[in-house]
């Protein structure tokens, strides 16, 4: 069965795949987050712009594509996430 | 029959301790909310609040016979503890039941539902049955995704709250059969057991907790 996802569970798992996939330390392109993302392309373009705006993660912006890099800011909050993700399951709850 | 001053004293501290335990749940929980915005944990934190108030509602009846020049009407504070009380399970209940909405999966838990009826006109009975309700809704779910994840913390989390629920069933005892004092002081010592073993996850949270400063 197809889990729901909430939107803080988008969030983490766009994060850590900019972060786990970046092993060149050149950035992620749109296409592997959309590959791992599971959404559309609007859907993934806007929440890029949001997550680059709240400084959740860097833009490197090359001569034809813009590659996405996981902030400090990022790590701290992929960090927290699973800390609270492990504190809600215990009460059987999904963040 | 009204407890006497030794054992209004036992009731109390414990009442305190179910304060301390559901204010530390509820405090984290709402540490949770500011740095990742859940709904699932603001619930959470709602639900333990309102606990921590009732009991510290309900330790007002232990105080009032303590010190008796307090002047404290029993029954009042017992339905304003209780309202407080069901109020916490609601939202714990609640948050499993949005769960189960959004995951679009029948909750098998709701069928439990229905299968007594209200004792009686009195408030403090119906809301102490809700309370029941609500906490053994909240225990299969648990249950529920303990079979999910597998994830030991889940079934302790589901044996706390089983606790609770046995103690809210004997609240309502002691509520019926007021002369039978041990109904009462069983019902703080499960719900206090209950509410200690929910305590394991602050705890650990408290030992290997993250490191952010405000929301993120």
């Amino acid at each position: 069965m197809a889990q729901y996802r909430t939107q803080v569970r988008i969030i983490a798992d766009v994060l850590s795949t900019a972060r786990d996939m970046n092993t060149e330390g050149t950035g992620v392109g749109v296409t592997a987050l959309l590959r791992r993302g599971n959404m559309s392309y609007t859907r993934m373009s806007k929440l890029l712009s949001e997550l680059v705006g709240s400084g959740l993660l860097l833009e490197l912006t090359g001569e034809k594509i813009s590659k996405y890099m996981i902030s400090e800011k990022g790590v701290q909050f992929l960090a927290a996430y699973y800390s609270f993700e492990d504190f809600a399951q215990s009460f059987g709850l999904r963040l | 029959m009204t407890p006497g001053p030794d054992m209004a004293l036992i009731d109390a501290l414990l009442q305190f301790i179910g304060v301390f335990v559901s204010f530390s749940v509820a405090y984290v929980a709402l540490k949770g909310v500011r740095q990742t915005e859940s709904a699932s944990l603001l619930r959470l934190a709602l639900a333990f609040a309102f606990l921590g108030f009732g009991f510290f509602v309900e330790s007002l009846v232990g105080l009032g016979q303590i010190f008796p020049s307090l002047s404290i009407s029993a029954t009042d504070v017992v339905v304003g503890g209780l309202l407080l009380e069901t109020t916490g399970y609601f939202f714990l209940a609640f948050s499993h039941a949005v769960d189960v909405v959004l995951s679009k999966r029948m909750g098998a838990a709701l069928l439990i539902f229905p299968v007594m009826s209200l004792s009686g006109p009195d408030l403090a009975n119906i809301l102490s049955i809700l309370s029941f309700y609500f906490v053994m809704y909240g225990v299969v779910e648990t249950l529920y995704s303990y079979a999910r994840t597998k994830k030991p913390d889940t079934l302790f989390i589901a044996m706390g709250l089983s606790l609770l629920g046995v103690g809210t069933f004997f609240q309502w005892l002691s509520l019926l059969y007021q002369y039978v004092a041990v109904l009462s002081l069983l019902q703080i010592i499960l719900q206090v057991m209950g509410l200690t073993i929910l305590f394991t996850p602050v705890l650990r949270f408290a030992v290997g907790g993250v490191k952010v400063d405000g929301p993120i």
